[in-house]
């Protein structure tokens, strides 16, 4: 078994390697549940290709399985930038369904928190198998050092991917970039608001740069 | 038979990973965890699969309640942690008692109630002589499985409960007769033991009076290795203790000799604690509760896409969509 998954992972290494050219990179949006993330994909989406990716919610865990927004073309400076957006479940290392019993049934709140367990198996899954670059979202108001954002990190780098770390919900007053900026002084980070759409340009800047 | 195929009913053993690569017979990749033992206790939710309980003489009978799953519990601990801290440097137990002990470790269904202790005893860091005069009283077969002969996190909640925490205190005290003889777990947790043992001052931290005590008529403090938690690892026995997965963030350093979850029915929270013991990946805490591995998520080549709650699991095997593309 492990020699035909190795088989199978470096036949589909070679096979992305060889197209690398003519298909867009697959950006990963990951980060802890509620930064924000679907808000993100679906702005990005909106902005360029006039549909939304997925629903947004306030309460945690409303992505369950990864969605793509295929071939979103990004314009800066005159040349044009053609990605994938994968938005991904919150990861996070527990789920506990009492979360969400205050906004639905007890039933509906189970289902939801096995979905979201499931959707992290799959987004971590993911991140090992099938994105180009990832795109790290944090709440600007929260801790950014978690056990989850250290870890997450720490599997990106060493893999090599390249990453951008968006401090989101700057609208809110709590909100500190710096915080961000310091915890992960290594990449670089770029402040927004993805709900009110503040420094999209800068964004839009960066994922041409560092995806393009 | 922990895992079994849900369709053609192929069952692998504890511990076994041959299941992640789909069942060899019919290629399905839908399985369902059943638990050596406690069969009883599994809210019949897997009252479909395979109707006789190789284990249930240790769980059929709540009269034997307290003592079985004690025996239970500790064969549990000692076929998974073999050679937990205190383990290593004991005296080489006669060659009789170590057949007890692998036998116990190689198949815990076929391993009497209350003999289930024996491989603990003979594991234990124990002098001979104290061996012999456990041998020699029945009751004190359960002496010998202090905290200290389990990894920290392991190690018993002093607000366990109380009806088995009473027993096994109890035997605990005829055997060093303690002055202190408590009863009261939680009384018991807030402080050491008073009786002298300051030779064991320089593993005070990992091991309480009591088990300093014994094992100081054979080891000196100086030989005890300093932290080992390799034990288990690779062990396929995973017979969990079933306060295990509630218990883990107890402090290390209370002095309980012993908590047994009394003679409370083992639930489908101990099969859980046993699934997670095999994947390490998502833990089911209950339904709708779960703590992930993520680096575990991240490694592992299969992964488990649907989880249900009565122990059933479907995993993603990597070589079935092969044989899905060619039908």
């Amino acid at each position: 078994m492990g020699l035909l998954t190795g088989l199978k992972d470096s036949i589909s290494r070679v096979t992305d390697r060889l197209f690398t050219d003519e298909q867009p990179k697959r950006i990963g949006i990951y980060g802890p549940p509620n930064a924000g993330k679907t808000t993100l994909a679906n702005r990005i989406a909106r902005d360029w290709t006039g549909d939304a990716v997925g629903t947004e919610s306030h309460v945690p865990h409303e992505t369950r399985r990864a969605r793509r927004k295929e071939d979103v073309e990004i314009e800066r400076d005159g040349r044009s930038v053609s990605i994938d957006i994968v938005d991904t479940p919150g990861v996070t290392t527990k789920v506990d369904y009492e979360e969400f019993t205050d906004e639905m049934e007890e039933d509906d709140a189970i289902r939801r928190s096995r979905e979201a367990t499931e959707g992290v198996a799959e987004a971590m899954h993911w991140l090992r198998e099938d994105v180009d670059g990832v795109i790290y979202v944090l709440d600007s108001a929260e801790d950014p050092i978690t056990q989850v954002n250290t870890m997450l990190i720490g599997i990106i780098e060493s893999r090599d991917l390249p990453v951008l770390i968006f401090a989101n919900k700057i609208d809110l007053d709590e909100a500190s970039v710096k915080r961000i900026e310091d915890a992960f002084p290594q990449h670089k980070t770029v402040p927004l608001s993805a709900k009110e759409g503040q420094n999209m340009d800068e964004v839009y800047d960066n994922i041409a740069e560092y995806f393009g | 038979m922990p895992h079994q195929c849900t369709n053609c009913g192929h069952t692998f053993p504890d511990g076994s990973k041959e299941m992640l690569s789909g069942c060899p017979d019919c290629g399905g990749n839908k399985f369902q965890f059943t638990p050596n033992s406690d069969r009883s206790a599994e809210d019949g939710a897997d009252g479909d699969a395979d109707p006789e309980t190789p284990a249930a003489d240790s769980t059929e009978a709540e009269a034997d309640g307290v003592a079985s799953r004690a025996a239970e519990t500790v064969r549990g601990w000692v076929s998974s942690e073999p050679t937990d801290e205190s383990a290593p440097d004991a005296p080489e137990p006669p060659a009789a008692d170590r057949s007890t002990a692998s036998a116990g470790t190689a198949d815990p269904q076929s391993t009497g109630d209350s003999r289930g202790s024996d491989p603990t005893r003979n594991e234990r860091s124990t002098s001979p002589g104290d061996r012999d005069r456990a041998s020699d009283d029945e009751d004190d077969s359960f002496t010998e499985w202090p905290d200290s002969a389990r990894r920290p996190e392991d190690r018993s909640s002093p607000s366990a409960e109380s009806t088995a925490g009473n027993v096994t205190d109890d035997r605990t005290g005829s055997e060093l007769n303690s002055s202190d003889h408590r009863t009261d777990p939680i009384a018991d947790a807030s402080s050491e033991r008073s009786e002298p043992d300051h030779e064991t001052a320089a593993v005070a931290d990992s091991e309480d009076s009591a088990q300093a005590s014994a094992r100081s008529e054979v080891v000196p403090a100086d030989d005890l290795p300093t932290g080992s938690d390799a034990a288990g690892e690779g062990d396929p026995i995973t017979e969990v203790d079933p306060i295990d997965d509630g218990g883990s963030e107890e402090t290390p350093d209370h002095g309980r000799v012993v908590s047994e979850p009394s003679g409370e029915q083992p639930s489908i929270e101990e099969l859980r604690a046993e699934l997670n013991e095999q994947f390490e990946s998502i833990k089911i805490l209950r339904p709708g509760q779960y703590e992930l591995n993520l680096m575990e998520l991240y490694n592992r080549d299969e992964y488990i896409i649907s989880l249900q709650e009565d122990g059933r699991y479907v995993i993603d095997v990597p070589e079935s969509w092969h044989d899905d593309a060619d039908e």
